[in-house]
């Protein structure tokens, strides 16, 4: 176990360089140019020309390249060009935000996704079951924005209960993380529901009738066990998800995050945070999947011993 | 130790954005950013690319400027310019500090403007070669070169207090920011809101403003809100005061509400449809004139925009002094010259209602931004193109992208705006050094560059510069590299229970002025 994991960290370091340099080189291919954001009008060529070597963009793409990494590996993720900030400032800013909405919106969809999935799956083909899937194909269609609009109309407008927007307090997290729970929720249920049905085929639950174990303890505790492997595998791969996957949530609700800050500087070609937006999200994905395969591998004993 | 040191503080700081329980205040206004004002990262008037109505609150001015682009004493009381434009003397205010109790006074001068040097902003003092110390309150500045727009630049420069910011350095306008205006900065949590307070000691606003200070809200709150609906949703359920912009979207639903009202300040936005004059077919005068002219702005202005603003007949907003050209260098919709000069050029009327020359039909390929108000826009323009015979097909791109696309000079015509209250904007567009971008025309004409030469630097007062412009403003027209068609107002949305606001502001738009002048509803 302790061999796979160094093995998977070690594998880490080559994949990060290569999502480095696509990240890098994605990012100058895409027409468009910083200086075009911090030229006043009535600049003349010759102030494009300064811009353009103050921020070191008249170098070769290959030494920017090196510049930057070097940088990143020392700690150093720059200075935005037209945010005028330390890279690390900005990303310290957001990241909170990002971390308490995904956070709490991957809590909500855990705690729903299996609570619905779990009673699915006991009513299969039933009218529960029919439901809960319905509402939740609804659900994972919906887009974010049009289901973040829906609930303001709904609970602030109308109910009055939740404001509108902003990141004030607690209740400014409700509507966000309903909107980005639910399509979270969805998932989970869905891959639950059929975790547990298949789960509930397996022959040794036909010896756990016969020793005279109750329904629902075989089901709570034997069946949704082994449901769960899936439902963690799952949930872990959403980490990189939880930063930066509400980027329109985030609109809606104007609430600063990875997302917000990511759009913005992707708009106005601030190449250093663009970088460093996609590398943390890059890292947190390829993070996530560790995690994943680990946890997968601690939970069940087959994995383990395929290691 | 140290990760669970990290840890530890990332769950601080989740846990606190989680609880945090908003501040209550009992004098207090929350208003709304204009979207285009969204995402400023620090308040710092030397360095800054983006500034904000909070920032016209916190930094007072050397002079401001009032709605008919004149301008009016504020930090300084009076200035001499010499009349070779090579020397200026400004006569500064008395009793005036800044928010940590230091006097303002000629040094304070002496000591800001080289702090703008190496910066990008430098452009704003590069005409200044040195500043002399007359007395306590009298400062001159000495030129490299006349420049007649030196009181333009120091209405839009915001006055930090000189030392604080050397000693708080990349920190000043984050955590902490110093000046002299009606507000004091309590908090600034970037990319959500900012929080100012009144500067109880504040008695010396510009006269512009109907209140001279204090200002009458205690707290001020401004929030950024990109997405419009949002916005206007805060206002219409009362979770904020006021939204300072208002989309024109949105204007039929607050006029709705009765407890909300709008009060229209003067923009800085031209729209406008550019030709490329080396592109057939508008390598031809008289095609170029006769789509400016097929372009019929107040249909426009009543379909598009609701009425709400005005048409625009000239490239420059219609405030500036140079905007005052002789009435036949106006452009206006008139589809009958249109007609008659396509027939002139040769281009006959086809059955299908599209002309031919030549056996080609007069299509052109007309580009626009994918903002949902200007494929509205665009959509008008390809029906008043039509209507005259010119088939306009319409080719989107992406509003960040499309810079980009007017660099490689193909496009034929486009549909944009632009913000901005100065005369050279007509260098910045027209320029023959520019072309492609800004230059989207590629117009590069010697008698435009020559007049542009004189405009831009040949100018030694106000008044030569105003009359060189008007002179190249002039000539630029009658080329027709360009349609003008509307120029939008700003519609401020406020909650007439909580807010009260004069009916007429003499302002340039949203700043220091038309906060200055509301207040609280008894």
């Amino acid at each position: 176990m302790l061999g796979y994991f160094i093995r998977r960290v070690l594998v880490l370091i080559p994949v990060s360089l290569a999502v480095s340099m696509v990240i890098f080189s994605i990012i100058h291919l895409i027409p468009g140019d910083p200086i075009d954001n911090l030229l006043k009008i009535g600049a003349g060529p010759e102030q494009r020309e300064i811009m353009t070597a103050r921020y070191g963009l008249d170098k070769p793409l290959a030494v920017q390249y090196w510049i930057w990494l070097s940088g990143v590996l020392q700690g150093d993720l720059g200075t935005a060009i037209v945010a005028r900030r330390p890279v690390a400032d900005l990303i310290a800013q957001a990241l909170p935000h990002s971390l308490a909405l995904g956070l709490c919106a991957l809590a909500f969809s855990t705690f729903f996704g299996i609570v619905l999935g779990t009673i699915a799956a006991l009513n299969r083909d039933r009218w529960p079951d029919q439901l809960i899937m319905t509402v939740v194909l609804l659900g994972s269609t919906v887009p974010g924005f049009w289901l973040g609009l829906l609930l303001i109309l709904v609970f602030s407008v109308w109910l009055g209960m939740f404001p509108v927007s902003g990141a004030r307090d607690w209740s400014a997290m409700v509507l966000p993380v309903l909107t980005v729970g639910l399509g979270g929720t969805a998932l989970v249920a869905r891959v639950t529901r059929v975790a547990m049905v298949e789960a509930g085929q397996r022959d040794f639950l036909m010896l756990l009738h016969a020793k005279g174990m109750r329904p629902a303890r075989i089901q709570l505790r034997h069946v949704l066990r082994h449901a769960l492997i899936p439902v963690v595998t799952i949930l872990s791969l959403r980490i990189g998800w939880i930063l930066g996957g509400a980027v329109t949530v985030e609109v809606v609700f104007a609430r600063p995050g990875l997302g917000t800050l990511l759009i913005k500087s992707l708009n106005q070609h601030d190449y250093p945070v663009v970088q460093a937006c996609l590398l943390i999200l890059a890292m947190a994905v390829m993070l996530g999947t560790l995690a994943g395969d680990l946890i997968q591998a601690a939970m069940d004993p087959r994995v383990r011993a395929a290691l | 130790m140290k990760f669970t040191k990290h840890l530890l503080a990332a769950s601080v700081s989740v846990a606190a954005i989680i609880a945090t329980a908003p501040a209550v205040f009992a004098q207090e206004a929350t208003i709304v950013l204009p979207s285009n004002t969204v995402g400023l990262t620090s308040y710092n008037p030397v360095t800054a690319i983006l500034t904000n109505a909070a920032s016209f609150l916190i930094f007072d001015r050397l002079v401001e400027v009032d709605a008919a682009r004149s301008y009016h004493p504020h930090l300084a009381e009076s200035w001499e310019e010499a009349e070779d434009g090579m020397s200026w003397v400004f006569h500064l205010k008395q009793g005036v500090t800044f928010h940590n109790g230091v006097p303002f006074n000629a040094q304070t001068i002496a000591d800001w403007l080289p702090l703008y040097d190496g910066t990008d902003n430098a452009y704003y003092t590069a005409a200044i070669d040195s500043i002399q110390v007359v007395d306590e309150y009298t400062v001159k500045f000495v030129m490299k070169h006349p420049e007649p727009n030196l009181l333009y630049n120091l209405a839009i420069m915001g006055v930090p207090e000189p030392k604080s910011f050397v000693a708080m350095g990349e920190n000043f306008g984050v955590t902490e920011t110093i000046g002299t205006g009606p507000y004091k900065l309590e908090s600034f949590d970037i990319g959500q809101q900012t929080v100012l307070v009144r500067n109880d000691d504040y008695t010396w606003g510009s006269p512009v403003a109907k209140n001279t200070g204090p200002a009458k809200f205690e707290h001020l709150t401004f929030r950024e809100i990109a997405e419009a609906s949002t916005a206007f949703l805060e206002l219409k359920t009362g979770g904020v005061d006021m939204l300072l912009s208002v989309p024109a979207d949105f204007v039929p639903e607050v006029e709705k509400q009765s407890d909300l009202k709008l009060v229209s300040v003067p923009g800085r936005e031209l729209v406008y449809m550019v030709m490329n004059v080396v592109k057939e077919p508008f390598t031809d005068i008289k095609v170029r004139e006769a789509a400016a002219l097929a372009i019929n702005q107040q249909e426009i202005l009543d379909n598009i925009y609701g009425g709400i603003g005005q048409v625009a007949d000239t490239f420059l907003i219609s405030a500036l002094p140079e905007a005052k050209v002789a009435d036949d260098y106006r452009i206006s919709f008139n589809p009958d010259k249109a007609n008659a000069l396509l027939d002139e050029a040769g281009w006959t009327m086809g059955a299908d209602g599209v002309r031919m020359k030549d056996g080609q039909p007069l299509e052109v390929s007309l580009w626009t931004q994918s903002d949902s108000v200007f494929r509205r826009l665009s959509e008008v323009v390809q029906a008043q193109l039509k209507a005259v015979g010119i088939s306009a097909e319409i080719a989107t791109f992406d509003s960040a992208m499309i810079r980009d696309q007017y660099k490689s000079g193909e496009q034929q015509v486009a549909v944009r705006s632009y913000v901005w209250d100065n005369a050279d904007i007509v260098d910045w567009f027209f320029g023959g050094d520019r072309l492609g971008y800004p230059n989207i025309s590629m117009f590069n004409d010697p008698k435009a560059e020559e007049l542009r030469a004189a405009a831009m630097t040949g100018s030694k007062s106000s008044d030569e510069r105003i009359a060189n412009f008007t002179a190249y403003h002039e000539y630029v027209l009658s080329q027709f590299p360009f349609a003008p068609i509307y120029q939008p107002v700003v519609s401020v949305g406020y909650n007439t229970s909580r807010i009260s606001m004069p009916e007429v502001f003499d302002a340039p738009g949203i700043g220091s002025t038309v906060l200055m002048d509301m207040a609280p509803v008894e």
